[in-house]
């Protein structure tokens, strides 16, 4: 059997959604799983892909539906303990480590997507740091090229909003302004 | 060309595609329209130009977190456990009813007789392996496998994956009921006495009904010691009888008791290098446990056997 040929697809790919995936979550062991378990299912189900298929774009899908998933289960438990009254302890952990992590590389941007609504957010990454079509973003979020392209929009105008008077060419070098 | 002048709210999505380099020619011309007369809007734009700008910059950057490097070892070490565990099946309708087709990296693993559609994954998970439908990996083998039920092949060389084997001793009895060739057939007691437990036969018939790879591992080329086709696929005597009709067996007493028809096959006794018809010394009189038959000559040669030196298969073939 010809598995040979899913290495080669780990070893191009594996980076990049590890990468996408640690931009979107906000933990970073959530990336660390999230992206395993893309390439696990890709694995079980890559003998259905039709020959000449876009295997990025069918990772980021797969991804993003993983991505979608976590997220609403996630939202289920935090709302399951604000009901009970519970401090949810683990979101707490990961709260200074991500704000560590934004601090570090202060990226004024980046501190803007992780607080967006998780479509825009997926549509936006996917779109300007990964360079994906609209129609492979569509795929991916269930949705049309035309709604993930206002999923994009959407986002730029949040992070122009979220800039204000910022002075951006000091975003791209992460100094944060007072 | 001034037809409407749109507000600055309306034409911003305008705008952020001008910015973003992906407007189409009717709205770059009405923002154009709009910045002619809209110095805000001009430095709006400005700005999303540079955000876009910034966006390189963020390409370039390296994602928060650890880095893929230990997340990507950690998924080869999971792949790896998956590839052993992982059977890729496809459910077909064959000559025989439904049947569900089975491979692991290592080779084929499982072939089962369904009884409907539906359930494939679920007696694959009783077996304890993870099951995923993929019907392209599998569809080949099938293939085979109708190639082999219409006749026009006479082996299955696939590599196979016994692990589904249930215990040391099921593997053994495969192993040994494997190198059964195509038109041969052997008894419960045959089998046991190669693995060298002679009393085994009742464990060997067990072994057999239990056999994760039925057509591919031919235990329906054994049988009773007197013959009888017992046992196959539950209770299915029939396919039993399809699959050695198939392989030039003759046999007796159709309906609910079909058995090897005695007279019609060919003998080799024990370790023998010979074979003979049912006619030769006291054959006829033994128990069908101390042979291994054969549907014509042309099977018992081609298992490397020679003709017997006192009964002459080869001047009195039985009737064929």
């Amino acid at each position: 059997m010809a598995d040979q040929a899913f290495e080669a697809v780990v070893a191009a790919h594996h980076g990049e959604i590890h990468r996408y995936l640690a931009r979107v979550t906000r933990r970073p062991s959530d990336a660390d799983d999230l992206s395993q378990e893309t390439f696990l299912r890709a694995y079980r189900a890559h003998g259905g892909l039709a020959p000449g298929a876009n295997v990025r774009a069918w990772l980021f899908a797969i991804a993003t539906n993983l991505c979608r998933n976590h997220w609403r289960s996630e939202a289920r438990r935090r709302r399951a303990h604000e009901a009970i009254g519970h401090r949810d302890e683990r979101q707490d952990a990961g709260g200074p480590e991500m704000e560590a992590e934004l601090e570090q590389a202060s990226h004024k941007i980046g501190a803007i997507v992780i607080a967006l609504p998780l479509k825009q957010r997926l549509a936006f990454t996917m779109r300007k740091i990964h360079e994906l079509d609209y129609d492979a973003i569509g795929q991916s979020l269930d949705c049309s090229a035309e709604s993930a392209r206002a999923h994009v929009f959407q986002a730029l105008r949040k992070i122009r909003r979220g800039l204000g008077d910022l002075a951006i060419a000091q975003v791209g070098r992460g100094e944060p302004s007072a | 060309m001034t037809r409407e002048f749109l507000t600055c709210r309306e034409v911003e999505p305008d705008l952020i595609a001008v910015a973003m380099d992906e407007a189409s020619p009717p709205a770059a011309q009405r923002v154009d329209t709009h910045l002619a007369g809209c110095a805000e809007c001009r430095q709006e734009l400005g700005r999303y130009q540079e955000i876009e700008g910034a966006m390189t910059g963020l390409r370039r950057a390296p994602a928060p977190g650890s880095g893929p490097t230990l997340a990507r070892a950690e998924l080869e070490h999971r792949l790896a456990d998956l590839r052993t565990r992982l059977v890729r099946y496809g459910v077909f309708e064959s000559a025989l009813g439904p049947v569900l087709i089975g491979a692991t990296e290592q080779g084929v693993s499982v072939v089962e007789y369904l009884a409907g559609r539906g359930g494939a994954g679920v007696k694959l998970a009783r077996r304890g392996a993870e099951a995923v439908e993929d019907v392209a990996r599998t569809e080949g083998l099938f293939r085979d496998l109708t190639e082999y039920l219409e006749g026009r092949r006479t082996r299955l060389d696939w590599p196979l994956d016994l692990r589904l084997a249930g215990s040391d001793f099921q593997r053994r009895v495969l192993e040994a009921t494997l190198r059964l060739p195509f038109g041969a057939v052997a008894s419960y007691a045959r089998i046991a006495r190669e693995l060298g437990l002679p009393k085994a036969s009742r464990a060997v018939a067990q072994a057999l009904r239990h056999n994760p790879l039925p057509i591919v591992v031919p235990c329906h080329r054994v049988v009773g010691s007197d013959g009888d086709l017992v046992g196959y696929a539950g209770n299915r005597i029939g396919l039993k009888q399809q699959l050695l009709s198939l392989e030039g067996i003759h046999m007796k007493g159709g309906g609910r008791s079909p058995h090897v028809d005695r007279d019609a096959v060919y003998y080799c006794h024990l370790d023998d290098t010979e074979y003979c018809i049912p006619t030769c010394g006291t054959i006829s009189q033994q128990s069908l446990g101390n042979f291994i038959v054969y549907a014509s000559r042309a099977r018992a040669e081609g298992a490397g056997l020679a003709p017997c030196t006192s009964c002459r298969p080869d001047l009195h073939p039985l009737p064929a």
